[in-house]
């Protein structure tokens, strides 16, 4: 398989063919993955290389839940839904003689049900699953999925594609095909995703689920247009879809259309949603797109909001950029240590401080913050940018190249790096260095 | 068997560095350093060479320093002991490692151009021009000059940074650095003719010059040749798409041909990139007053204020939007704060007048009147060449009228319009242009201003009574506008965007 042509896998960040924002503009996660619209459980902003990068790296960095070292999100102890019967469980599943379940379907199915998803006990799961299929002599796709999906959960995905196959053989479902281009997606074969999904499409004309799956795909492989197409299309199917909405919403923002931003996030308003992000959200655009009486109130909402300490301080965060933008440097001052005070590890903000620091003319304390911003977040450009450029200015230029080098690997595109570079290479190498 | 000889590979050395087959060079450099028990000095001093290529300079400098132990009566390896010390910014220790490299050879230029640029790095201007006029003297070489020039405007003496420039680009035509810098210095002083020749020079040889380009396009802005300009522009955006400067003279060239929508969109991409900059900030708010839309107005000139608080032209702009948005007191205040600080725009006074007069403070408009026509008469003696507001000297006849000053003989342009009077106050916009954009060069900021005129109508309840002799045609309120200086802005603010 054709595993890292540029736009074929989704391993290699900013492989896509463009028409995005570049980071300058948006935001990104780690390397070259620009910030979504909407965090799913399976998100997965740009994965770590090494074993010893993704112990270091923040928890919360690569999937929208902390990541722990299998997919041990999914055992969880038995105990607080026992209701049946509080003194124990409510089945033995060691006593239990699969083969004679297997023999009655009506059975077998609930509890295969129970099994896989109540006790998550996947082995026993997949015994019941393999004798009754036998029983029904493969002619029933429903325990193929099945099978497919215990495989799956065991990291067999060859063997999971394969009864996904033959289930979408004997009968289409979305659900199949969902689960097959998991698989992919799993294998790094973000283009034959894409072509079962679009497969899917022409049996299920319309499916909101193989369209959004398809946008996602896009939007992984950093192809923000057309992703961008693909949740309209999902819009026009069911104008309720958060995801969509939010997706559309964001990308509207980052290219500098903050009022059609502003109409998207208020429709989500209007659908009650109602939480601190979408209140975040909609104060920023309110300010982007000049509507002035409306920002404070909504950053006032989602400080209201916040769940917990790292939205607090993504509502100050954006407030102290509010606060830039009215020139007031001394609330943006305070908005960026609240910012702080809430999440130490704010990267962004140290990198905001520092910037407001030089402008004061504390130099040290400046290069002290961008330091630190630069290590809690190494792959974003700006911080190394800015050492680089303060570096330069007193001479150190050893410090300013090695800085230099660091922004141009987190965005490659950035052409002040580049000048810089070009600068510090000819001034300090070409000229005077003869053998 | 014959000795080994120390450096009989040098050839080797030099043949592999000098075509920057760097692996194979260190390999050649390994093998005879093994050979020679690291006695060989020329494998030595190429391996810190290509260390310091490699921009690790710490490895070059204890490099070079095995160097001048071996070699100790070298001028050379002395000179790039300093060298690594002056790229580790570690200036003073350099100037020590230097001189000590000019007891051993005298007549040397490098020398004398490093010592001058680490005075520089210092802020020991007088030695650094000192020695740099010594390596001048000893071999001239562009990079001297540059620094010279540098060193000049760092301590604000832009004619004598001119003719460093002139003599340079006399020494060597066709560095395009050099044609730059000096076109820009000429655009800062105003030499228009001059400053178009020589970025028309760098055009030239490098058609796609980031800065020249930029600067040429502001000056064809300030003579109103928004076509040419925005074609000009339109080679440089797709090699540079998010500089702020770039956009902002987009944006102001779409508010020349009255394009005001787009004019607001480029100018909100450059402020989103450069938060800082508050010619960005300013030209916005020009914009949203032109586009009546005076809340947003009000907000991007105070912010603009908040960044750069001793400009005149933004507090009038100030109290132009919070007149219209019926805050006459602090209307009032920061008129005050404009005259307080503007020496030469007649404008500031004249709407202060118009503000007055409409409050029915006959007393007060009079003064401001008298102050504008004193201002008039300064600027028509020293012939300002960018003092053409019509639309100004026509609101001032008004003016004038209202207030029944008679001698109004500084006034001698006909004012051809005087017939559409009646419907200037609707919103009549004569040719508006604002040039702007800063260039990189040198933390340099060319000027080149242009008049902006506009007159506004105000609630037509402010027409005063007392109107002796013309009709009512009173309900005015000019504004105008001229701006740009631009500012050092050398991409060395650091941005820091979300």
């Amino acid at each position: 398989f054709d595993r890292n042509g540029p736009g074929t896998s989704l391993k290699l960040p900013g492989t896509g063919q463009g028409g995005g924002p570049s980071p300058a503009v948006r935001p990104v996660t780690q390397s070259g993955r620009p910030i979504t619209g909407f965090v799913r459980p399976s998100t997965q902003g740009g994965r770590p290389s090494t074993m010893e990068q993704a112990i270091r790296t923040p928890r919360t960095a690569l999937t929208a839940r902390p990541i722990t070292s299998a997919s041990g999100g999914y055992i969880r102890p038995g105990t607080a839904s026992m209701l049946t019967n509080p003194d124990g469980p409510f089945i033995n599943l060691s006593r239990l003689n699969l083969t004679k379940y297997a023999q009655k379907p009506k059975l077998a199915k609930a509890l295969f049900e129970y099994i896989f998803h109540h006790e998550n006990d996947i082995k026993n799961a997949l015994d019941l699953a393999a004798l009754a299929t036998e029983h029904a002599q493969f002619k029933d796709w429903w325990w193929k999925v099945q099978i497919g999906k215990c495989y799956y959960r065991l990291g067999l995905y060859r063997e999971a594609e394969k009864q996904f196959k033959s289930a979408l053989k004997q009968q289409d479902m979305v659900d199949t095909f969902l689960y097959l281009a998991k698989v992919y997606l799993r294998l790094d074969q973000p283009v034959t995703a894409l072509n079962l999904f679009k497969q899917g499409l022409e049996r299920f004309p319309g499916e909101v689920t193989l369209i959004c799956g398809i946008a996602r795909i896009y939007e992984e492989m950093n192809n923000i247009s057309s992703a961008a197409e693909y949740y309209k299309d999902v819009l026009k199917q069911d104008n309720t879809h958060v995801e969509a909405i939010a997706c559309i919403g964001s990308n509207h923002f980052y290219s500098d259309q903050p009022e059609i931003a502003l109409r998207f996030y208020r429709r989500l308003l209007q659908m009650g949603v109602y939480n601190c992000q979408l209140f975040n959200n909609l104060g920023l655009c309110c300010f982007y797109a000049q509507q002035y009486d409306m920002t404070l109130s909504s950053f006032e909402r989602a400080l209201f909001l916040a769940e917990n300490e790292e939205e607090t301080a993504d509502v100050w965060y954006n407030l102290g950029h509010v606060a830039v933008g009215i020139g007031d440097l001394n609330l943006a001052y305070q908005c960026f240590k609240l910012t702080l005070v809430n999440n130490n590890d704010y990267a962004e903000a140290y990198n905001n401080l520092a910037v407001l620091e030089m402008r004061k003319g504390h130099t040290e304390q400046a290069r002290a913050l961008l330091q630190t911003a630069s290590s809690l977040a190494p792959h974003m450009y700006e911080p190394h940018f800015n050492i680089a450029i303060l570096s330069e200015k007193v001479g150190d230029l050893q410090r300013s190249y090695t800085a230099a080098q660091k922004s141009e690997e987190a965005f490659p595109g950035h052409v002040d790096t580049q000048q810089l570079l070009k600068h510090i290479y000819y001034f300090a190498t070409l000229i005077f260095d003869r053998a | 068997p014959d000795l080994p000889i120390l450096e009989r590979k040098n050839w080797l050395i030099y043949l592999l560095y000098v075509r920057r087959d760097y692996e194979e060079c260190k390999a050649v450099i390994k093998e005879q350093l093994q050979e020679s028990q690291g006695l060989c000095e020329y494998a030595v001093y190429v391996q810190a060479l290509i260390f310091r290529l490699e921009g690790k300079i710490q490895e070059s400098l204890e490099l070079f320093q095995t160097c001048s132990i071996l070699n100790p009566r070298s001028a050379d390896n002395l000179k790039q002991v300093a060298r690594s010390l002056f790229l580790l910014g570690k200036h003073k220790a350099a100037i020590e490692v230097y001189n000590e490299a000019a007891k051993l050879d005298e007549k040397d230029w490098e020398i004398s151009h490093n010592l001058g640029v680490c005075y520089m790095y210092l802020k020991h201007f007088n030695k650094a021009q000192d020695q740099l006029n010594n390596a001048l003297e000893l071999n001239r070489h562009d990079l001297t000059y540059m620094m010279l020039g540098k060193i000049h405007l760092l301590e604000g003496e832009i004619d004598k940074a001119i003719e460093i420039y002139k003599k340079a680009v006399e020494f060597s035509p066709e560095n395009i650095d050099l044609l730059t810098s000096l076109g820009l210095l000429y655009l800062q002083t105003g030499d228009y003719q001059k400053a178009f020749e020589h970025l028309g020079n760098v055009l030239t040889y490098d058609p796609g010059n980031y800065k020249a380009t930029l600067a040429a396009g502001s000056m064809m802005q300030a003579h109103g040749d928004f076509d040419v300009a925005l074609s000009k522009y339109k080679v440089v955006a797709s090699s540079v798409p998010e500089s702020p400067p770039l956009w902002n003279n987009i944006g102001m060239c779409f508010f020349g041909k009255k394009k005001y929508v787009a004019a607001i969109s480029c100018l909100k991409r450059a402020n989103y990139l450069a938060p800082f900059d508050w010619k960005i900030l300013y030209n916005l708010g020009l914009v949203h007053l032109t586009m009546q839309q005076y809340a947003s107005a009000f907000h991007f000139l105070s912010a603009a204020i908040n960044f750069q608080p001793k400009m005149a032209e933004l507090y009038m702009l100030l109290a132009v939007a919070l007149t219209n948005l019926e805050d006459t007191e602090n209307a009032k205040c920061s008129y005050e704060q404009a005259v307080a600080l503007d020496k030469c725009n007649p404008l500031i006074n004249l709407n202060y007048a118009v503000l007055l007069y409409n409050q029915g403070d006959k007393q007060g408009a009079l003064s401001q009147y008298q102050e504008m026509e004193r201002k008039v008469t300064v600027a028509r003696e020293s012939s300002t060449p960018d003092f053409d507001p019509e639309k100004m000297v026509e609101m001032a006849q008004k003016m004038g009228a209202a207030l029944q000053v008679r001698e109004s003989l500084v006034w001698t342009k006909p004012s051809k319009e005087s017939k559409s009077k009646q419907k200037a106050a609707v919103s009549g916009k004569s040719s508006s242009q604002q040039p702007l954009g800063s260039n990189q060069a040198l933390g340099q900021a060319m000027s080149s201003a242009a008049g902006y005129g506009k007159t506004m109508q105000l609630p037509p309840g402010a027409a005063t009574p007392a109107l002796p002799k013309k009709p009512p045609s009173l309900p005015l309120e000019p504004e105008q506008e001229q701006d740009s200086e631009m500012s050092p802005e050398e991409n060395s603010a650091p941005t820091g965007d979300e």
